[in-house]
């Protein structure tokens, strides 16, 4: 029997605020251990939460940026569970009453079709406290940092949507760019911002029942994501031929071997409501307030670049990819050098030189404006892409102007009918055998005494004159 | 020689200020109120050794005006009944002016019933909960007792006001005006009509009903207009109190987890059973019983709790409903037969605070007045519950009820 897999994710994403939810420790779990704490969050006698007003907008901007219908009115729930990162007895979660319901997300299938993901909710929970284990020494023992604890989470939770891999991978990427764009997270993976559960189970082909569920944990990566549900696909669907059924539990994914393992059967505490913590009553007015700060979103603006600035739509998506992103573009753009140039040199050039560098828009060296100069210089000429090149570099080390830079370093293109000629005069009696080879047929010598010309003039000549020049003198 | 009533007295010097709102007043406390420096052991192992390390808003409040705080009392484990609490022993000696008490199921209306003097819960939500430790947090606020209504009504202009470390408060401004203690004597409205519970009345035994019905007389004799009132699921009070007070008395206590502070077990195989054994010395029969009612309401019977949610939200708009047409709602604060010192197991907790959860539930004010209702040797109390955040008019109210009682003994004598 052929198998189909129903996929849905859950997805715990940071927020990037900059306190903690019901307190005002700086929200950083990186800082030295135990650094950002206070009565509060460590759940001392007599600590009283304080929701953060910075949580909830971030928490309803990342919501709104998935199409998610913000609940008029919300409220926190106790999620009753004894563990050592969890000191109280209870983590403050949404569960009868999340802040946001519905809402999707838009991807391309593995067959190059559009798809419509859904999301069944999003809710507002705090993160518990970081457990470090040291099994060096003669005594194992488990440290506690509290640095994380009561620092600001969404989770996600979709709807059984997905059908394969790379629905699940693609869906989160879609998700990780469009929340990336509202500037309220950082949606890292492997930095932990990130981290997400997958629940997959199977059913046979063209059948529209749910079947137990297997959840899946520890995975740092979005690959990671798609080939722990792969693997799970593949195990369940031996485990179904072999008349093995399906128990519902939790399995944790082994990124070395690449397997899932079981970890624990799966547990449901108790979820009581937090008596606390105050109800969140939410007005049209202000949810419109929110609403107005959402940027254009990623396929508003794939669509308008297209539109307005004539990129293909490969190149406009690219540029769109990261808001930053797309806003330096934008930036250079308006300076005046045109939009497929700019997204070409930015592509190919600019963002693996930045990488290199280890710089993020934010720290670039290059502004928009020495990066604008560049472009137009190369566009009118001045200079060749080779200096072009070069001239990048220097951006990235010095403060100077791109025009600074072409004059000290002598990067002009030469473009001079005259010089030009004295250059050729040079290549033809240099290479008189490649030039009886063009003479006798072999056009692509030309590329050849190109070349050597280039070399003569130390890259500064304007390949295309010099081009132009040899033709008219071979002819 | 006796026990000392103290479970912490304060050795400095009395506040040198003397023209703070309250100075010249002593006030005890409760050992679940932080104040800096102090043993806060809330009467319980689990705390064992937590010393505060800041002011409780209210404690904050209180120095400042000038109060000296005195010490903190015994109290029960928690807070969770009154057996082994101090409290009006303290009160009926005339140690102190007045005594804080965090009042969950009517504690402070009782603790001033047995000692013969005013106690009173506030409106929920109008006095910051900032440093105190609670045990079930949607019904418990922080309520005084004192030897009469002016102390009371004096400590509460300085500790009812909004609190920016308490954002479960209600927003003073527009719609809500901040209570304020400080006119309860000014106001000379007059008393429109007070309302009997008649599920009340019914539940009493004869010679309370005997007592109370005497009261009501002598009242109306001075011209007080009584009425009946209904409030339908009264009965129902004390098993929303009992099982939604549980679940949140078992997620308050899941914090104490013996590691930071409080008894932890001698021995322990690894952490769960290092939790498991210190909590289990811990907590004491009672509490340890009220916590797994709570565990057992908040997973294997969570339909029990969704109920009696429901039925409190019901309790609330009846009891709203009621004090449209009157002034304060009237019933007595004891019953005579249940002891509250003797009251250790969770049933005759309940019994001792029959008539007085339905405040907690609910939210509303109450006052109980001393010497009204006499039911052979017993002080029954009489007990009045006013509309929410309408609290200065609630003690205006009591105060003239209490004054009327007063003539009302005078010309009989």
């Amino acid at each position: 029997m052929a198998y189909e897999a129903v996929i849905g994710l859950e997805i715990h994403v940071q927020l990037s605020c900059t306190t903690k939810m019901f307190c005002d420790c700086p929200n950083r779990p990186g800082d030295d251990p135990n650094t950002n704490i206070c009565p509060i969050c460590l759940w001392l006698p007599g600590a009283v939460p304080r929701f953060s007003l910075e949580t909830l907008e971030k928490a309803t901007l990342a919501c709104l940026a998935l199409n998610c219908d913000i609940q008029p009115r919300s409220a926190f729930d106790q999620k009753v569970y004894y563990y050592p990162d969890l000191p109280k007895g209870f983590q403050l979660s949404q569960h009868h009453m999340p802040l946001s319901r519905g809402g999707w997300v838009d991807i391309t299938d593995e067959n190059g079709k559009p798809k419509k993901l859904r999301l069944h909710h999003a809710h507002m929970e705090e993160d518990v406290a970081k457990l470090v284990h040291e099994t060096e020494g003669r005594t194992p023992i488990s440290l506690v940092d509290f640095n994380r604890a009561g620092t600001p989470l969404i989770e996600i939770v979709t709807e059984p949507d997905m059908r394969d891999p790379h629905d699940a991978m693609a869906f989160l990427k879609v998700l990780r760019t469009q929340l990336r764009y509202t500037g309220c997270a950082e949606c890292s993976m492997d930095q932990g911002t990130m981290r997400c559960d997958a629940n997959i189970s199977l059913r046979p082909h063209g059948s529209d029942q749910l079947n137990t569920k297997v959840e899946v944990k520890n995975m740092n990566s979005i690959q990671h994501v798609g080939n722990a549900i792969a693997y799970e696909i593949k195990r369940q669907t031996e485990s179904l031929k072999n008349n093995e059924p399906i128990v519902l539990h939790t399995r944790l994914w082994d990124p070395e071997k690449r397997i899932t393992t079981f970890m624990r059967g799966k547990f449901e505490g108790p979820c009581v409501p937090d008596p606390a913590v105050t109800q969140i009553l939410i007005a049209d007015e202000w949810q419109q307030k929110m609403a107005s700060k959402l940027p254009e979103m990623p396929h508003r603006k794939v669509n308008r670049f297209v539109g307005q600035y004539g990129l293909t739509h490969d190149e406009a998506a690219q540029m769109s990819s990261e808001r930053e992103l797309s806003e330096y573009f934008e930036a250079v753009v308006e300076l005046g050098a045109s939009p497929r140039t700019v997204a070409n040199w930015m592509a190919t050039q600019l963002l693996p030189t930045m990488k290199e560098h280890g710089h993020e828009f934010a720290t670039l060296p290059v502004t928009a404006q020495r990066f604008s100069g560049l472009i137009t210089m190369l566009e009118k000429n001045e200079i060749n892409s080779n200096s072009a090149r070069s001239v990048l570099f220097k951006l990235f080390e010095t403060a100077q102007s791109p025009e600074e830079i072409v004059d000290q370093f002598g990067f002009r293109q030469v473009s001079d009918t005259g010089m030009l000629r004295v250059i050729v005069d040079q290549v033809v009696s240099d290479n008189m055998s490649a030039v009886e080879n063009y003479k006798n047929g072999n056009k692509k010598s030309i590329g050849f005494l190109v070349g050597q010309a280039m070399k003569l003039s130390q890259g500064k000549a304007n390949p295309k004159r010099l081009q132009e020049i040899l033709r008219e003198k071979l002819a | 020689m006796q026990e000392t009533p103290y479970t912490y007295l304060d050795s400095s010097p009395s506040p040198a200020s003397t023209d703070g709102a309250l100075s010249g007043v002593s006030i005890a406390i409760q050992p679940n109120m932080s104040v800096r420096g102090w043993p806060t052991a809330a009467g319980s192992n689990a705390l064992e050794g937590f010393t505060a390390i800041y002011d409780a808003t209210v404690i904050e409040r209180l120095k400042h005006a000038g109060a000296q705080i005195k010490g903190s009392i015994r109290m029960s484990e928690l807070g969770f009944g009154l057996a082994g609490d101090t409290g009006a022993t303290v009160l009926h000696n005339g140690e102190v002016d007045g005594l804080l008490v965090t009042d969950t199921m009517g504690e402070a209306r009782m603790t001033a019933c047995v000692a013969g003097n005013f106690g009173f819960k506030p409106s929920y939500g109008i006095v910051s909960r900032f440093g105190l430790i609670g045990l079930i947090p949607s019904m418990e606020c922080c309520g005084i007792a004192a030897k009469n209504i002016k102390d009371i009504a004096g400590a509460m202009s300085v500790m009812a006001k909004s609190d920016s470390r308490d954002l479960s408060m209600p927003e003073f401004g527009a719609g809500l005006d901040t209570p304020r203690f400080d006119r309860v004597f000014e106001t000379r409205e007059p008393i429109r009509s007070c309302g009997v519970v008649k599920e009340c009345i019914d539940m009493l035994e004869k010679d309370e009903s005997r007592a109370f019905g005497a009261a009501m007389a002598r009242l109306a004799d001075r011209g007080l207009q009584i009425e009946e009132v209904h409030l339908k699921d009264f009965e129902l009070a004390r098993e929303v109190h009992n099982v939604i007070g549980a679940v949140e008395a078992s997620s308050s206590t899941g914090k104490y987890d013996s590691v930071r502070y409080g008894h932890r077990a001698a021995t322990a195989k690894n952490w769960n059973d290092m939790y498991m054994n210190s909590r289990a010395e811990s907590f004491g029969v009672l509490l340890k019983s009220y916590l797994f009612q709570g565990a057992y309401f908040q997973y294997e019977n969570y339909n029990a709790f969704v109920d009696a949610a429901r039925i409190r939200a019901r309790l609330l708009s009846q009891t709203e409903a009621a004090l449209e047409r009157f002034d304060v709602l009237l019933l007595p604060t004891r019953r005579a037969a249940f002891d509250p010192s003797s009251a250790h197991t969770i049933n005759t907790v309940y019994d001792v605070f029959s008539w007085t959860l339905i405040a907690n539930i609910t939210g509303h004010p109450a006052i109980t007045l001393p010497h009204m209702v006499a039911c052979g040797d017993t002080d029954l109390g009489l007990q009045l519950i006013g509309p929410r955040f309408q609290d200065e008019r609630l003690l205006s109210v009591a105060a003239r009820l209490a004054d009327l009682d007063m003539e009302a003994h005078h010309d009989g004598l």
